[in-house]
C-alpha cells in the first residue's frame, strides 16, 4: 500500500460510509461556514423543509458582503440572513467583525487536521493553517447544516515544494500567481494542492493564507499546507495550545505532479485583465495608469499586508488621480494595524481604510468600477465585470506591488527600481 | 430528451461572467435577467427553453454563489455540455438537477456551432445535431443519477420524523 497524502488522511478520518470502493464518500465535517449572500439562499428551502441544524455550535455564519448594506434590496437581505442566524440560535454568528475567511481562521472551530465546508469558493483558505477546507454552493451547504455530512470524491493531490529564499519586496501573492502561470486556471481541477514550505525562513503565516485562498483560482478542492512549526505558532498564539491534529503526508505518499518553486528567483507579478492566470512578470509590463487601487479581500488584507502599504506609504502621497481604497479583512486585524499606527500612515498619505468586508472585491459596494477605470487590486479574481463594469480592467498583484502602484499613478516596469533590486 | 439552440462558449467561463455580482438578488426576475449580462446583453432575451450551454474546459469556475444556477435554469436552459466543468459549479448544478455532461472526445466541441438546433438524450449520454450527426457524452455516475432521478440532492435529505437517511 502507498503512503497517503493529507487530502487521503483528513478524508479516511471523516469517512462515514461503509462502501470502500463508492466514487464519491461519505464524510462527516468539523465546521460549516456562511455569510450573508450565500446562506441567504438557502433559507427558504431550509424552512421550507422544517430541518434543524445538527450542531448548530459547528456553525460560523458572518455577514461581510452587505456590512454594511449599501442598497434597500440587500439590507433586506442582509435582515433576512440575521434573523435566520438569530432564530436557529447560531452561537457563532459574526455581525460586521470582517470576511468570513479570516474570521474562520481567527476561530478555535477552525482547527488543523480538520474537515471544514464553507458556503463560499475561498473557504479553501484554512488550508493555510493545516485544514482541508473547501468551498460549495447553497444547496450542498443546506445539506450539510441539516445532516452533519456531505459527498466528497478523493482528490488526486499535486505537491508544490517551495525552497530558497523568498525576496523581501516578494510575498506569497507572487508566489501563487506564479503558480497560477505555472497550471492555468484549470491546472489543479478537483485536485487537492499540498504545499510543503521548505525555504529559509519559513513563510510567513498571512503569505500561506494567501497561496491557500487562492488555490481556488486554479480549480483546487484544498490547497493545504504541511503543517510545521510555523503553524503550531499560529494555533499556540491563538489558542493557547495545539488543540488540533498535525497531519502530515506519508514519505511515499503517491502525488500526480511534483512541482517546485524556487522562491529566490521570484520578484514581482501582475495578473493581467481577465484572468488571475494571465501572469507575466512586472518587470515586463507596459506601464498603464491606473485610476484606482485597492488592497483588501480575503486573500490580501492582513496585518502583513497593511503593514507592506504603510511602509511603501510613509512620507509619500497617493497619486491625485488614483483612489486608493484599503479595507483589513477582519476588524481584529483593523484594530492590529490601528494601534501600528498603519491606519494613519495610509490616510495621511491619502489613502481610504474602510470597514473590514468584501468591499469593491464581489462588485459590492465602497470602489466599484466605472467603464473607464483601471484598477490594480490585491483581491483573487480580475474576472471581467467582477468588480464594476464590464469595461473595467482589473490587474491582481501583492499588496506592495498595489501600494507602490498608487504612489505612481501607474502599474510600470520599473516600480521596484530598473533592476527590479530596489530596496525600501 | 431536451432539444434546443446551441449557445457556443470558449474555456475558462467563470460565473461572474455567466451570472453578473449586479444581478445577485432574492428576486427571480432580477436573477433571470443577468444571465450572461455583460458578455451579450442581447443574449438572455433571446433564450428559449429547451435551449443549451456548450463551452469548452474548466466552466463554470469561480464563485460558488448558485444564483449563476438559478439564472440558467429560470431561463429554461435544459443542459450544458462542456469539456469539463469547474468542481463547485458541477456540483451546484447537479445539485439542482441540471444535468452537466461532458464530451467523451473532447474534439467534438469544434463540430458544433453556436446557434445550431441540437437534441440532447441525458440518460444515454448522447448529443444529436440536426445534420443528423450523434456525439457520444460520457454518462453521469450512478451517484449524479440517482440525484437527477430524486430531483435534486435536497430530496435525499432525510424526511421529518424519520431517524436516518434511506442513502446508506
Ligand atoms: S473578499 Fe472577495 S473573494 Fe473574499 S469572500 Fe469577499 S467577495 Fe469573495
Amino acid at each position: 500500500m502507498t503512503g497517503r497524502t493529507i487530502a487521503d488522511k483528513i478524508i479516511d478520518a471523516h469517512v462515514c460510509d461503509a462502501d470502500d470502493t463508492a466514487f464519491y464518500r461519505r464524510v462527516t465535517v468539523d465546521a460549516v461556514l456562511g455569510h450573508d449572500a450565500t446562506t441567504a439562499l438557502l433559507i427558504d428551502d431550509f424552512n421550507r423543509r422544517g430541518l434543524s441544524i445538527w450542531d448548530r455550535s459547528r456553525v460560523l455564519l458572518a455577514n461581510d458582503h452587505f456590512s454594511p448594506p449599501a442598497t434597500a434590496e440587500r439590507a433586506d437581505i442582509s435582515n433576512r440572513f440575521l434573523a435566520f442566524a438569530r432564530e436557529q440560535e447560531i452561537p457563532n454568528l459574526m455581525v460586521d467583525r470582517g470576511i468570513c475567511h479570516q474570521l474562520l481562521v481567527e476561530h478555535e472551530l477552525c482547527q488543523a487536521g480538520g474537515l471544514v465546508v464553507g458556503a463560499d469558493s475561498h473557504t479553501v483558505m484554512a488550508g493555510g493553517i493545516g485544514v482541508c477546507a473547501t468551498g460549495m454552493g447553497a444547496t450542498d451547504i443546506l445539506f450539510t447544516l441539516a445532516t452533519g455530512t456531505t459527498w466528497l470524491r478523493r482528490p488526486q493531490t499535486i505537491a508544490v515544494r517551495f525552497h530558497g529564499t523568498l525576496p523581501g519586496q516578494a510575498s506569497g501573492r507572487d508566489i501563487v500567481l506564479e503558480l497560477l502561470s505555472i497550471l492555468g486556471e484549470s491546472g489543479a481541477q478537483y485536485r487537492s494542492l499540498e504545499f510543503h514550505d521548505e525555504s529559509t525562513p519559513r513563510l510567513r503565516q498571512d503569505d500561506r493564507f494567501a497561496i491557500a485562498n487562492m488555490a481556488v483560482e486554479i480549480g483546487a478542492k484544498f490547497g493545504v499546507f504541511v503543517p510545521d512549526e510555523i503553524t503550531v505558532d499560529y494555533y499556540v498564539k491563538r489558542d493557547g495550545a495545539l488543540l488540533g491534529t498535525l497531519v502530515r503526508p506519508d514519505a511515499d505518499a503517491e502525488y500526480e505532479r511534483m512541482i517546485d518553486i524556487d522562491l529566490s528567483k521570484l520578484d514581482a507579478r501582475v495578473a493581467k485583465p481577465w484572468s488571475p492566470a494571465n501572469v507575466v512578470p512586472l518587470r515586463e509590463l507596459e506601464p498603464i495608469r491606473i485610476t484606482s487601487a485597492f488592497l483588501g479581500s480575503c486573500a490580501s488584507g492582513r496585518l502583513s499586508d497593511i503593514q507592506a502599504a504603510a511602509d511603501e506609504l510613509a512620507d509619500r502621497k497617493v497619486h491625485p488621480d488614483v483612489r486608493f481604497v484599503v479595507i483589513p479583512a477582519s476588524m481584529a486585524v483593523f484594530a492590529q494595524a490601528l494601534r501600528a499606527g498603519y491606519v494613519e500612515t495610509l490616510t495621511t498619505a491619502g489613502a481610504i481604510v474602510n470597514h473590514s468586508s468584501c468591499g469593491a472585491c464581489g462588485g459590492i459596494d465602497k470602489g466599484v468600477l466605472g467603464a473607464d477605470d483601471v484598477c490594480v487590486s490585491s483581491s483573487n479574481r480580475n474576472f471581467r465585470g467582477r468588480m464594476g463594469h464590464w469595461q473595467s480592467r482589473t490587474y491582481l498583484a501583492s499588496p506592495r506591488t498595489v501600494a507602490r502602484a498608487a504612489v505612481r499613478g501607474e502599474l510600470a516596469p520599473d516600480l521596484y527600481g530598473d533592476r527590479g533590486d530596489d530596496q525600501p | 430528451m431536451i432539444t434546443g439552440r446551441l449557445w457556443l462558449f470558449g474555456d475558462d467561463v467563470n460565473t461572474d461572467v455567466i451570472h453578473p455580482p449586479a444581478f445577485y438578488s432574492l428576486d427571480p426576475d432580477k436573477v433571470r435577467r443577468g444571465l450572461f449580462h455583460g458578455y451579450d446583453p442581447d443574449m438572455q432575451p433571446s433564450v428559449q427553453p429547451g435551449d443549451v450551454l456548450v463551452a469548452g474546459r474548466n466552466f463554470g469556475c469561480g464563485s460558488s454563489r448558485e444564483t449563476s444556477i438559478r439564472a440558467i435554469k429560470l431561463n429554461n436552459i435544459g443542459a450544458l455540455i462542456a469539456i469539463d466543468f469547474a468542481r463547485i459549479f458541477f456540483r451546484n448544478a447537479t445539485n439542482n438537477g441540471l444535468p452537466c455532461l461532458t464530451f467523451t472526445d473532447p474534439g467534438d466541441l469544434s463540430r458544433l456551432h453556436q446557434g445550431q438546433r441540437i437534441a440532447v438524450d441525458p440518460d444515454a449520454a448522447t448529443l444529436r445535431t440536426e445534420q443528423g450527426e450523434v456525439l457520444p457524452l460520457t454518462p453521469p455516475g450512478e451517484f449524479v443519477r440517482r440525484i437527477w432521478a430524486a430531483g435534486g440532492l435536497l430530496e435525499l435529505l432525510p424526511k421529518a420524523g424519520t431517524a436516518r437517511s434511506q442513502d446508506s
